[in-house]
């Protein structure tokens, strides 16, 4: 087994967290009361949205800001944060046609009470968290991966099970479980596959075979 | 000394002195009296060149130390004193204690963040000096949660730039089994020295970290169960044998933690696969009936263990045959375990648990490899890694009962994250005038 041998592993996105935003104040309340799968949490002062296809979950706040969760790749966070400004857009237009309800509309305008419709604009859109996990095909020493890779590594039985590898340059952090499973954690999908590819040769020096622990 | 040249508005007279009152220069009339003219309340030539000096300094006494520093160190010098720690350990851990506190992460927090601090400070010296003290018996001191105290263990070791040695289960069994209190005080047949309970325990333990029950627990319930199992097996009478772990506890006068319960019927089971491959035992072994043999299964414990693997081995090799497409010669003992060095197979979606018959077909193998592979229980690919805990004698439960994870989607292989997205698909995010109106009067109509 050559280290580096890194596709015959299988890196799984799990989660990708992405940030926009929509350059304009949004009324939450209206949000809530006119969107389906929605959630509102006024003693924070966000909305949860859902979206069915990407699955996504995005808490929007009233200043326009909104983080998307739960996608499983970049493009798809990308897709659903679009989606997501669209339903926005949607639901600001809709005060626009001029509906019947007034306090619909009411709350939509500015404060000036001019009655321009805000507009909502996709922009600033950032990737920041990608979560995946990858399965080693042996077992990890963890007391001898942390000794070897001190003080980088840190392990501490009593508070996590997994031994922890940062690695500040890609800004990148690696969670060692005994059982040859890691996740990483980093800014971007290609920081993942990095810091996967750095880490293979350490864990390949401290495995242990999975039927036997000695 | 009068000056010339002045003359008094008043009076009209020359005569005009100098007359300080207090420290104010005043030029004062003779005849008739009148202030001719004052100057400033200070005399300015002292204050020349000089800079201004706050208030707090120019009253400032010679600096001292900060009381909380103080108390801090006095918190320290305590908790070396119960722990009973050496001398080096006690100065070492002050000098951290009074290095950390004067840094920026650690000078501005609260007061109890700063006892947490003490507290690890202390954690840190004993680990350098090899003092086997766990972060639970700090987080027992300090009388705060285990996840806090860690958390400013790690911080404080990241600032302070310290290379701690890493815990180890082995040296702290010895002191965890110096707290249970039944070698004097209690009945005849309940009593037990240390040093047997020790070297048994450790034992245990050694068996356990084989057997994939220490991974990734944690590491006090494992003492506990290795200790009360040690306990019961060092003379299995009667009495012993029908204490439960509570009663244990309360015996010797130790708070029993949860999850030791848990890690005594898994040693349990494990000594119970082992002891099945006793030669010369007649009865089938049940997790009641194990501790009478507990002796002897950790005196062979290790040709116990080859057993048990090869029976393993065997067991699946007529399950692996079966499942091969190509029949290569297979030898039918098996040398030696070789799983380190089996390649690692390219992943395959394949719903079976079985052995990929798709990676033998065609490829030529060592038989002994392939059969070592076997052994080992290498022999999936990364994806199939979660079952060779089905395969495997011994494996965490994490691996026994995996997570099932879900099929990635072949559709959403395409997204490029700029396709245009349809109305019809926004819609269906938006309530309609009518479903929000009733909407909005349900919520009135719960909220009256």
């Amino acid at each position: 087994m050559e280290p580096g041998n890194d596709d015959a592993l299988d890196i799984i996105i799990t989660n990708v967290v992405a940030t926009f935003r929509v350059r304009c104040h949004l009324n939450l309340r209206t949000i809530a009361l006119e969107g389906t799968n929605v959630i509102y949490k006024p003693e924070i002062g966000k909305v949860l949205m859902k979206l069915r296809k990407p699955k996504i979950t995005a808490s929007i706040w009233s200043s326009g800001k909104i983080i998307c969760t739960g996608a499983t790749s970049e493009d798809d966070a990308k897709l659903g944060a679009r989606r997501l400004a669209r339903v926005l857009q949607k639901l600001g237009f809709k005060a626009g046609m001029g509906t019947d309800d007034h306090s619909l509309s009411a709350g939509r305008k500015d404060r000036a009470g001019t009655g321009r419709i805000r507009e909502v604009r996709f922009s600033a859109f950032k990737v920041v968290n990608v979560l995946a996990v990858c399965s080693m095909p042996f077992g990890i020493q963890l007391v001898d991966f942390t000794i070897k890779n001190r003080p980088i590594a840190s392990y501490e039985p009593e508070l996590h099970p997994a031994a922890t590898y940062r690695i500040k340059h890609i800004k990148a952090t690696v969670q060692v479980f005994s059982t040859g499973s890691i996740t990483v954690t980093g800014p971007n999908v290609q920081n993942v596959a990095t810091a996967v590819e750095q880490i293979y040769p350490l864990l390949f020096e401290c495995r242990k075979p999975k039927a036997l622990c000695k | 000394m009068s000056r010339s040249g002045l003359s008094c508005p008043g009076c009209g007279s020359s005569n005009i002195v100098d007359d300080d009152l207090y420290c104010q220069a005043q030029l004062v009339c003779v005849d008739c009296g009148s202030v001719v003219s004052e100057g400033a309340l200070t005399n300015e030539s002292v204050y020349v060149g000089a800079s201004d000096v706050s208030y707090s300094r120019t009253t400032a006494g010679d600096k001292k130390p900060c009381m909380n520093l103080l108390k801090g160190r006095h918190h320290v010098i305590a908790m070396c004193r119960i722990l009973r720690v050496n001398r080096e350990i006690e100065d070492l851990s002050q000098t951290f204690y009074s290095r950390a506190y004067q840094h920026k992460s650690f000078i501005r927090v609260t007061l109890r963040k700063k006892e947490f601090l003490a507290g690890c400070c202390v954690l840190v010296s004993c680990r350098m000096r090899q003092w086997p003290v766990t972060i639970g018996t700090i987080s027992c001191l300090l009388d705060a949660d285990l996840v806090e105290v860690g958390a400013v263990y790690k911080e404080m070791v990241t600032v302070l730039n310290i290379e701690a040695p890493s815990f180890n289960i082995y040296d702290v069994i010895e002191a965890h089994s110096q707290e249970y209190k039944i070698s004097l005080h209690v009945a005849e047949e309940l009593a037990e020295n240390h040093k047997d309970l020790t070297k048994r325990a450790v034992e245990l333990v050694e068996l356990a970290a084989d057997t994939w029950v220490v991974t990734g627990r944690q590491p006090v319930p494992v003492i506990m169960a290795a200790i009360y199992l040690s306990w019961q097996s060092l003379k299995p009478n009667r009495h012993r044998l029908k204490l439960s772990l509570d009663k244990f506890c309360q015996l010797a006068k130790v708070k029993k933690q949860k999850p030791a319960a848990i890690r005594v019927t898994e040693m349990k089971e494990v000594l119970c696969k082992l002891g099945k491959e006793i030669p010369w035992l007649g009865e089938t072994l049940t997790p009641d009936n194990v501790v009478c043999q507990v002796e002897d299964i950790l005196k062979h414990r290790y040709a116990l263990l080859r057993r048990a693997l090869r029976a393993r081995e065997e067991a699946l090799l007529p399950e692996s045959l079966a499942s091969c497409e190509a029949s290569p010669p297979r030898a039918p003992e098996v040398s030696d375990p070789n799983p380190a060095e089996s390649p690692v197979e390219r992943r395959k979606r394949s719903a079976e648990g079985t052995l990929a018959p798709g990676d033998e077909a065609g490829q030529p193998r060592v038989a002994g490899e392939l059969a070592g592979e076997l052994a080992g229980g290498a022999l999936e690919s990364p994806d199939k890694g979660s079952n060779w805990g089905a395969r495997a004698l011994f494996a965490p439960p994490c691996v026994v009962h995996a997570k099932r994870r879900r099929v990635e989607q072949p559709e959403l292989r395409d997204v490029t994250g700029d396709e245009e997205i349809s109305d019809s698909e926004i819609d269906s995010y938006i309530r309609t005038p009518r479903e929000a109106r009733e909407f909005a009067q349900m919520q009135n109509m719960f909220l009256e």
